[in-house]
């Protein structure tokens, strides 16, 4: 029976794990494992003997995946990391994103420069997916203030959503033999033509299994007072699409602003949905006072939700995967800071406490039921 | 006539875990030769020094005796039988 609430934590020196009962009143922190080692991707593979996954950056040595089978009490290095073929030019930078793939022991990687990779041995051994990764407009992309980054992978039967920043949203629907620059209505700020084909700073892309068709994306907003080429592109940071990604529609009206880098859907509503809105030219909390905002009819309407959160002098960032929430019958949400804090909103981001308070700066917060 | 160019790699202690300890006997008349070597018998060493396109990886520096490869000849630098290859992460990071 499930009745562990794993968090796992990247952060920029090691993974963290913290463990806590349904309850959640405590966490009991171990780590950091990787040590002094950025982590920006982890998973909690539930499928099975729960198994977490880390993505180690490792600027020396090259990229490491490290494996836990012990609920985070110690990891080891897998058999392998994902690897550019030698011929092909592209050396492998970070993985930004680790997914379950179909069959058990299938995971699916993200990587920088942007790239696919699969593995079908919980990790010892990796492919490269070469429908996406030699994409015709894969030597196009360009890097953003990340890196050049493909960090959103969902999977929905044959349909594959990735995610890549600067290259926009890609769309599969042959189960990742093919895929195809799918921006229809998504924005890009940064060039004269404001709805390109593809090249878009997707941020991250999230849905829901109980609304087939549509998906909610932060992209890279803040443009509403551009006066060059091409003219003021307001609002085009938070977006809807209601067709599996083949067209989108902004819904950033009521948003302090629309630039941000996480969106979380609510587990059990598929109309409910969190940002964390920042200033574009900062990037860090509108005014020194964080706050989550919510809209609860899939994006017509947001609220802000900051009790519990600092009034003022807070400057930090939350990044692309540093916010997530369970999946309990009352789910609490939970959010990492580039200064090192964690924190948890109780019901559903109704209030919001600090976990820990001085970890490393934190890239990937991740949490599952076990 | 060929003869056999036997040095000592020194690793720094991240890499021993690949490498069986903190130092190997390589046969090898360059330093390319030597990671050519290493690529070969001892892969996953390899890849933590080099990556898949072959190049050495940036925050490393390779030593022959008391001198930085890029003070020599690069990778082309010639070895000579006794001589120690040592590895060492550059100081960087924060």
């Amino acid at each position: 029976m499930a009745d562990r609430v794993m968090l796992t934590i990247g952060t920029k020196k090691g993974v963290f794990v913290a463990e806590a009962s349904k309850a959640r009143r405590s966490f009991a922190l171990r780590g950091p494992f990787g040590t002094g080692v950025p982590v920006y991707s982890t998973l909690v593979d539930s499928r099975g003997t729960p198994t977490i996954y880390a993505s180690s950056c490792n600027p020396f040595f090259g990229m490491k995946v490290l494996k836990s089978t012990n609920m985070g009490k110690s990891f080891k290095e897998t058999k392998s990391a994902p690897a550019f073929p030698k011929d092909d030019g592209r050396a492998l930078v970070n993985i930004w994103s680790i997914e379950p793939g179909k069959a058990k022991k299938e995971l699916w990687a993200g990587a920088e420069p942007a790239s696919l990779f699969r593995s079908y041995d919980a990790g010892d051994s990796w492919e490269m997916v070469p429908g996406i990764s030699n994409h015709e407009h894969a030597r196009k992309w360009s890097p953003g203030n990340g890196g050049l980054c493909m960090h959103t992978i969902i999977r929905d039967g044959n349909r594959v959503h990735l995610g890549i920043s600067t290259g926009g949203h890609y769309l599969s629907e042959d189960g990742g033999e093919t895929f195809s620059a799918s921006n229809t209505g998504v924005g890009a700020g940064f060039q004269p033509d404001p709805y390109p084909e593809f090249g878009q700073c997707v941020h991250k892309i999230a849905r829901h299994d109980a609304a087939p068709g549509r998906l909610y994306m932060q992209n890279h907003g803040g443009w509403a007072d551009w006066t060059g080429p091409g003219g003021p592109r307001p609002d085009i940071g938070v977006l809807r699409s209601d067709d599996y990604g083949h067209s989108w529609r902004s819904i950033a009206k009521g948003l302090p602003s629309d630039f941000g880098f996480p969106i979380v859907v609510h587990p059990h509503d598929a109309d409910t949905i969190y940002v964390m809105p920042l200033e574009p030219a900062t990037r860090t909390c509108p005014g020194g006072a964080p706050a989550v905002w919510r809209s609860e009819n899939g994006g017509d309407a947001w609220s802000k939700l900051k009790k519990g959160l600092p009034k003022k002098e807070s400057y930090f960032t939350i990044l692309r995967d540093a916010m997530t929430i369970d999946e309990l019958k009352t789910p609490a949400l939970y959010f990492g800071t580039t200064t090192g804090q964690l924190w948890i909103g109780r019901e559903g981001g109704e209030k919001f406490e600090c976990l820990f308070d001085a970890l490393p700066p934190i890239h990937n917060v991740k949490v599952a039921v076990v | 006539m060929d003869t056999v160019t036997t040095v000592t790699l020194y690793l720094p202690e991240p890499l021993r875990t690949y490498g069986g300890g903190a130092e190997l006997l390589v046969s090898a008349r360059t330093v390319q030769a030597l990671l050519d070597d290493l690529e070969q018998t001892r892969p996953i060493l390899y890849r933590n020094v080099c990556d898949e396109t072959g190049a050495m990886r940036r925050h490393l520096n390779i030593f022959v005796n008391a001198d930085n490869v890029r003070d020599l000849a690069g990778l082309d630098t010639a070895l000579e039988p006794g001589d120690v290859i040592t590895i060492v992460p550059a100081v960087s990071g924060g």
